[in-house]
């Protein structure tokens, strides 16, 4: 196994045991990101250098015995929407030709504290405002879409061309292409990581969060990046957390939410034999389900709609009007017809919200977890821009990717997406766990022992 | 076409109400996205709200901001 391939956790092992050193593992990813890259399109920078020198600065650290904890040496991609300071943010657009951010995103000084070593920017969907990410290839074939928005986050992280990365997660951002590529991805509760320094899609659904080969990483992830940051006004003032689950695999206890409705409506067959068989996993682990009727399904969209286009809109209002042509077109069109919705609108969506986050406590009063697809249908062809269902019913990939991620960034509770298997065509499919607001140690623990019942995933195979 | 939906000319109008000048050949376009996102969004006109609030993201002690007034 070469050290590319090998998960943070057991990375940062072979580091503090000093059988690994960063300079190794940083010079491994690197010849990954040289062979694959040009297949896959993940990064719009590879700071090859910057990364070489800090790994040689990480090394010396733990020769001379200062070991600053799990993160410490490790290879990290960033999405390019998040700010570090003297490199471009570019958010994958020609509207921010020629960006310098002035000092780290609160998420980078976190991680670079912790010993992580930034290898470079990650791809996004323009502005995060898409599902796709065009610029970047599925890891996994490379004839279909990464997912979006943190589609080279995703993609680097399952080819083995960065043992981690942050993306962030407005309507699923996060979740999508974790699961697309197969990978895992979390979506911590609305407040926990802060966002200073972060590029906002929408102020009120924007959350950041880990993108990783395994819950057990995503834990460590989460345990350096969440704590209360005043300059975010969502920032949450919790107690810090070691969010690294133990090692028990019993569920004996936990009560898991199957939903009855919305989760499994219009979900390709082989989704949900896969995310069916591995709900069995977790009642075979001591689990009990409970049905559950998801609230106000009927409102979802339209709620997510109504609060992420008026923000995004008000968020681009400026440069609309000086740099129109630089947008490209699928992101301009959507930010001009947003200046086209009422204030009423908006105000709808935030009261429905108020609802539906009532709602939603109500329901998970009666569960720890609740257990669902990430996403509707695997990666599709890149230009495929419908789906139809075997009802007649002709949705947009964009509407179908976005529909089982977006409850949870309207109501803020955390959502974790994990591997649980691959379609006929070798696509990899994801089930998302939903827990309460502050629940990840229930998801991490739940997610885990899941992990732990199944082989080790292997890196995608597609570069 | 419904008495809801915005015709182009409407739409540019609308978006001029808003400070934004659309070029004319982006008229019709802007105006099917426009009311396809109206579609989506007047199902929220259905509910009782009754005296529920809008819920938001602030934090009731003042944060500095870096933007000029």
């Amino acid at each position: 196994m070469q050290p590319y391939e090998l998960s943070l956790a057991a990375a940062a092992d072979a580091i503090r045991d000093r059988r690994l050193s960063p300079v190794e593992l940083v010079d491994s990813v690197l010849d990954r990101i040289e062979k694959a890259e040009p297949h896959l399109g993940a990064y719009v920078t590879v700071a090859a250098e910057q990364a070489r020198r800090t790994a040689r600065e990480a090394e010396h650290e733990a020769v001379h015995g200062r070991y600053r904890g799990p993160l410490h040496g490790i290879p990290m991609g960033l999405k390019d929407l998040i700010d570090v300071d003297g490199m471009a943010t570019t958010a994958s657009s020609r509207v921010r030709a020629g960006h310098r951010a002035a000092a780290d995103s609160t998420v980078a000084a976190r991680l670079s504290t912790a010993g992580a070593i930034l290898l470079g920017k990650t791809h996004t969907h323009e502005f995060a405002f898409g599902l796709t990410t065009p610029q970047t290839r599925n890891a996994w074939d490379t004839g279909r879409v990464a997912g979006g928005s943190s589609g080279g986050s995703a993609v680097a992280v399952a080819s083995g061309t960065a043992t981690f990365a942050l993306g962030t997660d407005t309507g699923g951002s996060i979740r999508v292409p974790a699961a697309l590529n197969g990978v895992v991805g979390l979506k911590p509760t609305y407040g926990l990581v802060p966002r200073h320094g972060v590029t906002s899609l929408s102020w009120s659904l924007d959350h950041v969060g880990p993108i990783t080969r395994t819950v057990e990483d995503a834990a460590l992830v989460l345990t350096a990046l969440a704590g209360h940051d005043p300059r975010d006004p969502a920032s949450l003032a919790v107690p810090t957390v070691d969010y690294r689950p133990g090692a028990g695999t019993d569920l004996t206890g936990l009560r898991i939410g199957l939903p009855r409705t919305y989760y499994f409506d219009h979900v390709h067959p082989q989704v949900e034999t896969a995310v069916r068989h591995a709900i069995g996993q977790l009642e075979a682990l001591g689990a009990q389900l409970v049905e559950v009727d998801i609230p106000m399904t009927r409102y979802i969209q339209a709620t997510q709609w109504g609060l992420m286009v008026p923000e995004a809109g008000a968020y681009h209002e400026g440069s609309l009007r000086t740099v129109p042509g630089l947008y490209e077109e699928d992101v301009r069109i959507l930010l001009e017809a947003s200046e086209l919705m009422s204030a009423g609108d908006y105000v709808r969506a935030q009261r429905s919200r108020t609802l539906m986050r009532a709602e939603w406590a109500r329901m998970l009063e009666d569960v720890d977890v609740i257990v669902a697809p990430s996403v509707p249908m695997p990666a599709v062809g890149a230009g495929q821009e419908t789906v139809t269902w075997p009802d007649g019913t002709v949705e947009s990939v964009s509407d179908a990717y976005v529909r089982l991620s977006s409850p949870a960034n309207i109501t803020g509770v955390p959502a974790l997406t994990v591997p649980v298997g691959h379609d006929a065509a070798g696509m990899p499919i994801g089930m998302q766990l939903l827990g309460r607001p502050l629940g990840e140690p229930t998801l991490l623990r739940v997610g885990h022992a899941y992990e732990q019942t199944q082989p080790a995933r292997a890196l995608a195979t597609a570069a | 076409m419904s008495a809801a939906e915005l015709t182009p000319p409407e739409a540019a109008r609308w978006a001029a109400r808003a400070g934004l000048d659309l070029p004319a050949e982006r008229h019709a376009a802007v105006a099917a996205v426009a009311n396809h996102i109206h579609s989506v969004v007047s199902v929220l006109r259905e509910l009782d709200f009754a005296d529920v609030p809008p819920a938001a993201a602030y934090h009731p002690v003042q944060e500095k901001h870096d933007a000029a007034v």
